[in-house]
């Protein structure tokens, strides 16, 4: 605050003056109203500058840094709608591929699981096949020797009834006509069983 | 200067305020510090200068990088001058009034500045409380919100005011004479005489009470202990005071412009 007084000294002249307690009337009015010529021809010329540099230079330097700097936002946003059109896009492309991939492993899973399947399903069948085979091997066996049994039990059966009538009647038969006989008597044992 | 002897002078045994004789040793300082060309450049003038160097500085630092991403300092401009733009020549005046953002620009950076001298360190002293000033701006405003009238509206901007339609007949003589008066006459004065007042009130409050407050209290052995804590109040007070101009000194470049623009709306948009 003092500096307005150490002002005042540094421009300071002229005469000292009546230090009065009240101020004067006289001497203040009218004059301070009316502007002093070169006050007014001073700050004709000053305004007049600071109008024409405004008006010629600052506002076009206002537009033009307004403009740059909208047009900086502008190409900011388009910028980053560009990026996040492409984030959306591999974002997307991701999720198919994710969802490709999941797709894909369900296809191998349900593909391995058929696979597993056929597998089982050609083991199952081709043990029932063997087993089958077995089995009927098996059989045909059995029967084979059933009837060889048979056969043998029936020649035995026969050399025995052949026998036993060679004593009972003492005569012989042939040997051929023995067997024939006896044959059809089993056969027609059989045929009666 | 005459403040400065009164200081110097100044009694606080027998008087009360340390005051110059007249008001006027506040405000005249007619005396050439040197001259260009046989043109006194008196310390008003050279402030008035320096108001115009600090305007087209202060918009030209502001202004010259056209920064995409601003610093404070060219955001502060740029904030400045569009405000201006958009709050006070669009908002007042209409899309028109982009017509008017140079002038209106320049009356506020620059009664801006000359009020701010008031409270500027060193140099204490509002170049808009010499008439010269308000008195120019305001007669500036009165030419273009009437040339812009006339432009405008043409002839009919004038009859529109000594015969208004909008009111009744009889009463139509005495209103078109008021408005005659008031618009032609009385706004361009009332326009300077609110900035001149203002920043006049201002700097004589705060020049007689810092000085007497100096005084007082580099006094205080002289004159006792009361009287010296007297000075502190006055401090106190100026201070406080201080404080007020700074708002006045933003307001009063504010009201200026704004009225600035409020006058040539009116005779732009005309509203019978």
């Amino acid at each position: 605050m003092l500096t307005h007084v150490f002002a005042q000294l540094v421009l300071a002249a002229e005469e000292p003056t009546l230090i009065s307690e009240e101020v004067s009337e006289e001497s203040g009015g009218i004059d301070l109203l009316l502007p002093a010529s070169e006050e007014l021809f001073a700050g004709i010329i000053a305004f007049a500058i600071v109008f024409f540099f405004i008006w010629k230079w600052a506002i076009p330097a206002l537009n033009k840094t307004l403009a740059a700097r909208q047009e900086a936002i502008a190409d900011e946003l388009k910028a980053a709608e560009q990026a996040k059109v492409e984030a959306e896009s591999l974002l997307n492309d991701y999720q198919a591929q994710v969802a490709g991939a999941k797709d894909e492993a369900a296809q191998i899973v349900a593909d391995a699981r058929e696979a597993g399947e056929a597998v089982k399903a050609d083991i199952v069948s081709r043990a029932e096949s063997e087993a089958a085979s077995i089995k009927q091997r098996a059989s045909d066996e059995v029967t084979a020797e059933r009837s060889r049994v048979a056969e043998d039990l029936k020649r035995q059966v026969a050399d025995l009834s052949i026998d036993v009538a060679e004593r009972v009647v003492g005569s012989s038969l042939g040997a051929d006509q023995q067997r024939e006989l006896v044959d059809r008597y089993i056969d027609e044992l059989g045929g009666v069983q | 200067m005459e403040l400065i002897l009164a200081v110097a002078e100044c009694d606080l045994s027998e008087s009360a305020v340390c005051a110059p004789e007249s008001v006027n040793d506040l405000f005249e300082f007619r005396t050439a510090i040197f001259e260009v060309f046989g043109f006194p450049i008196t310390r008003t003038v050279f402030l008035i200068f320096l108001a115009m160097a600090l305007s087209v500085g202060l918009i030209y630092f502001g202004l010259r990088k056209k920064a995409t991403q601003p610093g404070k300092f060219q955001l502060s401009i740029e904030s400045l001058m569009t405000f201006v733009r958009d709050e006070i020549a669009i908002g007042i005046i209409g899309p028109t009034g982009i017509k008017y953002f140079p002038y209106l620009m320049s009356i506020f950076i620059f009664i801006l500045i000359g009020n701010a001298f008031e409270v500027t360190p060193f140099v204490n002293f509002p170049i808009t409380s010499r008439m010269a000033i308000p008195l120019f701006l305001a007669l500036t405003t009165w030419v273009i919100f009437v040339f812009a009238g006339f432009k405008a509206n043409g002839f009919s901007y004038f009859t529109g005011i000594i015969w208004p339609s909008s009111v009744p007949v009889a009463l139509r003589p005495l209103v078109g004479l008021i408005e005659f008066f008031s618009i032609f006459l009385v706004r361009p004065f009332s326009l300077a005489v609110r900035l001149f007042a203002n920043l006049v009130a201002g700097h004589v409050m705060l020049s007689l009470l810092l000085v007497t407050a100096w005084v007082s209290i580099t006094t205080i052995g002289d004159i006792g202990a009361i009287k010296g804590a007297f000075g502190i109040a006055w401090w106190a007070l100026a201070l406080g005071i201080f404080m007020f101009e700074m708002i006045v000194i933003l307001l009063q470049a504010y009201i200026f412009t704004l009225l600035s623009a409020v006058y040539i709306d009116t005779s732009v948009n005309v509203e019978h």
